[in-house]
């Protein structure tokens, strides 16, 4: 029997309302013609959007974190890609381990995993800052383009390769045309995941920083802690209208968002 | 006396009308089956029953009380899930417990309960197992005993037999059938599977789209079919369509072009030429043409015609003959195969065409 | 392929963790049980016995606590009313839960200083209705970070158990109705347990979450500090390495043991099979 539910549903709509509420009126204040932040705005103006780029750190450190995590997503493929196959394809001895090391940055605090690369990383190993933000963010991709691929792969029938192997391909021909293109978006989903981990980052970014050197999520909050403009409000619409791009295009490459409520 | 009715119900899902003005009537102590394919919406008007469906039109009355709008929780129903949905987070006894908990029973008399129906269903000792550490019949049973316990004045079975192999099958049904008789209960069993529900139900109600075709004791639907559909359903592979009825040499005979049958109406059928003519593979003889006289060639119900295809079946050949009124399916016991291309001729015994409507 | 040559494979991704994470972890942890040669617990007496530092962690395990437990009651009964939604709702609700998570944690949090500054919508709300007289401090306490981390963690602990919630067939709720039980009787005794492993799962995200989170703290908390921010502060601004590697070896030891714990009690609660 189909019951109606009112009050569960005000309650929810309620914790939506609570969910999205702050982030609508982040937009609507980014219209402010004020110098300080306000809702409701006194009326409508742009500059703080111009203004993005008057500060001239913001433009910088947004393309430090593009930079950053596409070259840290790179990277991360190129290890994680065999690491995934060799984790879903073969049952050995030892493969839970192994999975548990790759899954093992998102087990550790954020702030301690920053913190201890900051130590050995950037002090120890003599890294330079960009180095250091590239190893570091590689280091937080990683498990989710292990997850996210690996999670792909387990619905891969690996006979269609055995197929192509029968057919006279070679094992690397194998899986460069019949896996890879059939984990595809697989692949793209698990990118784009990771790179939002990446670009939204904060605890490893924060002890990386140097002499005209930061990420944008960084360059945010030390910009937040000073002043209290509608400047970061306007870069946030911007973020938030980048990752809505982001989730809609993860949402039709794995035809909808069931990766999120697994765990 | 009639325990349960259903008068004028329709059903939507989504917008889309699966029952419409939908009547069925059903005795008390009595177990009819609901039978037919797939979204014909027998296990719609099974739910409806139960009460996990409402009726956006129509009547459902119970025991002489109207209960179209009566709680689940209130109906006092036992459901027999397909899926079997015995809680996994409950042992066999806690299953089998649940309904009478819920009556507040005290435990002791819980415990009887529980034990005596466990004994009735033969798992006697499987009181602490889970369900995931039984087998799918051990599952049945626990979800029999399930619904039976609570002492429910209808018993409600959705394809309860659909999850288990074929053997258990026809063991359980026949359990079924057997509890079903010796508690007196009402009841209402949904299946796809003819054999099943022929052999378990008092009455068989075969449906499509929405409709019931035919109602009736299984013996009655399985030799006269009363409709094309019904008839394609329980067997009758073989059509004759009729154009017209002649004078013939033992009396009325319906036509087809030359060809004149001689068919046996059954009570109540007037002789009206609407009717197609439907036969069983089996109730079907050919005989190699040669091996005939022209006398025998000139007689009524016959229709020449050549073996396509020879499939041999085990006990019989099937074969598939095409001959001038069309293709027609014949099952025939033989030793030596008919091989095809041959010439034969197909005789219709006029008892064992059934007259149906289109 | 023959299993050897497999762990080639492996082996980069897995020389690359070990070098810039196995082991500045390792070494930070064996670092603070050493000063000047000898070993030594000195780090942690310390830590244990100072007020100040006992005022940091049990702010922090209060904040995480009270995170956690709004986080249930609000995302418990949403999850439900989405997870028995069509499809089509369904995926609109669950894309408006997932949106804020991949949102930057740095424009959430700072969404709620808008709100809960001196002159936020919310005292803004409260002088006008005149239930203050003036503006009252919500930014800058640990009830803002409460409701920043709240605001954080919610989504994840909602799409956690729609996912639970999804895996239990809905005829066993219809079972226990027939049998006689309500709908809410039928939630409690049927839907409820077999949730509460998720449940427990999805808590355990949440707290371990708020116990280590550092944007939030570090926006919200002003100079109230958290384990997390009271790590950033001795590592970046009074440069104590000692101490921060500390602290980071106490996060660490929090975290795998609540996790641990966590897949013990999750296993053992698991509906058999």
């Amino acid at each position: 029997m189909k019951e109606k539910h009112y009050g569960l549903a005000i309650f929810s709509t309620l914790v939506f309302i609570f969910l999205l509420g702050p982030l609508v009126i982040i937009s609507v204040t980014s219209f402010g013609p004020g110098t300080v932040l306000k809702f409701p705005p006194d009326g409508f103006s742009l500059k703080w959007y111009q203004n993005i780029w008057a500060v001239d750190m913001f433009p910088k450190t947004f393309v430090t974190s593009i930079i950053i995590s596409l070259l840290g997503n790179l990277l991360a493929l190129i290890l994680g890609v065999p690491a995934a196959y060799a984790l879903s394809r073969y049952h050995f001895r030892g493969r839970d381990l192994l999975n548990a090391i790759f899954l093992s940055p998102v087990l550790i605090p954020g702030i301690v995993l920053g913190f201890t690369m900051l130590k050995y990383v950037l002090v120890m190993y003599q890294l330079p800052i960009y180095a250091g933000l590239l190893v570091g963010h590689t280091v937080i991709m990683l498990p989710f383009i292990i997850r996210v691929i690996g999670s792909s792969l387990s619905n891969f029938d690996f006979s269609i390769e055995e197929a192509a192997v029968s057919l006279g391909a070679g094992r690397l021909q194998a899986f460069f045309r019949v896996v890879l293109p059939n984990i595809r978006s697989g692949i793209m989903a698990a990118v784009l995941i990771a790179f939002l981990e990446s670009f939204n980052n904060v605890d490893i970014s924060v002890f990386m920083t140097g002499p005209g050197i930061s990420t944008l999520p960084i360059q945010m909050l030390t910009y937040v802690q000073n002043y209290f403009d509608p400047t970061i409000a306007a870069i946030s619409v911007v973020l938030m209208i980048l990752t809505g791009l982001l989730m809609f295009v993860i949402e039709r490459l794995m035809g909808g968002l069931a990766y999120f409520t697994k765990r | 006396m009639t325990l349960l009715s259903l008068e004028q119900v329709s059903v939507a899902y989504d917008n889309h009308l699966i029952l419409e003005n939908f009547d069925l009537k059903l005795e008390e102590g009595k177990l009819l089956s609901l039978l037919g394919p797939s979204g014909c919406g027998k296990t719609t008007t099974l739910r409806l029953i139960a009460g996990f469906l409402e009726a956006k039109g129509g009547k459902f009355m119970f025991d002489g009380r109207d209960y179209t709008h009566l709680p689940v929780n209130k109906r006092n129903f036992g459901f027999v899930f397909q899926s079997y949905a015995l809680f996994p987070h409950l042992s066999v006894y806690d299953n089998v417990a649940f309904g009478l908990r819920l009556r507040k029973m005290k435990e002791g008399q819980v415990k009887e309960k529980v034990l005596r129906m466990l004994d009735i269903v033969s798992l006697n000792g499987f009181e602490k197992r889970f369900p995931q550490e039984l087998s799918g019949g051990q599952r049945q049973r626990v979800a029999i005993a399930r619904a039976l316990v609570i002492e429910p004045d209808l018993l409600l079975f959705d394809e309860p037999l659909s999850n288990l192999d074929a053997n258990l099958r026809v063991t359980m049904r026949v359990e079924i059938r057997r509890l079903q008789q010796e508690l007196g209960m009402t009841a209402v069993y949904v299946s796809h599977d003819q054999e099943e529900c022929f052999s378990i139900s008092d009455q068989v109600a075969i449906m499509n789209a929405g409709k019931i075709e035919q109602l009736g004791a299984p013996t009655d639907i399985y030799q006269y079919p009363k409709t094309e559909y019904v008839a394609r359903f329980i067997g009758f592979n073989n059509f004759l369509v009729f154009d017209g009825t002649r004078q013939g040499n033992t009396g009325l005979e319906w036509t087809i072009g030359d060809y004149g049958f001689d068919v046996q109406l059954q009570a109540g059928q007037s002789t009206a030429n609407t009717y197609k003519g439907a036969i069983r593979p089996e109730d079907l003889r050919i005989i190699p043409l040669g091996q005939l006289t022209d006398l025998q060639k000139s007689l009524s119900n016959q229709v020449p015609g050549t073996v396509k295809v020879s499939t041999y079946l085990g006990r019989s050949y099937q074969f598939e003959v095409q001959t001038a009124l069309g293709a027609f399916t014949v099952n025939q016991e033989m030793d030596i195969p008919i091989a095809p291309g041959q010439q034969v001729m197909i005789t219709f015994p006029a008892d064992k065409i059934v007259m149906v409507a289109q | 392929m023959k299993i050897n040559k497999m762990y080639w494979l492996l082996l980069p991704g897995l020389l690359f963790l070990t070098v810039f994470m196995l082991i500045p972890i390792i070494l930070t942890i064996g670092s603070t049980f050493v000063q000047e040669g000898k070993p030594t617990l000195e780090g942690y007496l310390y830590f244990f016995k100072d007020a100040y530092f006992n005022r940091i962690l049990l702010t922090t395990l209060r904040v995480s606590v009270f995170t956690t437990v709004i986080c249930i009651a609000l995302g418990y009964p949403v999850a439900y009313y989405i997870s028995r939604l069509g499809t089509r709702k369904k995926g609109i609700l669950l894309a408006l839960s997932i949106f804020p998570l991949l949102t930057s944690p740095v424009v959430r949090s700072f969404s709620w200083m808008i709100i809960l500054g001196r002159k936020g919508l919310v005292n803004n709300a409260l002088v006008a209705t005149g239930i203050v007289d003036k503006p009252i401090e919500i930014l800058y306490t640990p009830t803002a970070m409460i409701i920043g981390l709240v605001h954080l963690f919610l989504p994840l602990i909602i799409i956690t158990l729609v996912g639970v919630m999804e895996n239990v067939d809905s005829e066993l709720i219809r079972a226990a109705e027939s049998l006689g039980a309500s709908r809410f009787t039928a939630l409690r005794k049927v839907l409820f347990p077999l949730t509460i492993p998720g449940l427990i799962i999805g808590s355990v995200l949440v707290f371990v979450g708020s116990l280590t989170a550092y944007t939030t703290p570090a926006l919200l908390g002003g100079k109230e500090r958290v384990i997390s921010t009271f790590l950033y502060q001795n590592a970046m601004t009074l440069n104590d390495w000692y101490l921060a590697s500390v602290i980071a070896t106490i996060m660490i030891v929090i975290t795998l043991v609540v996790v641990g714990l966590m897949n013990k009690v999750a296993t053992k609660l698991n509906p058999k099979g």
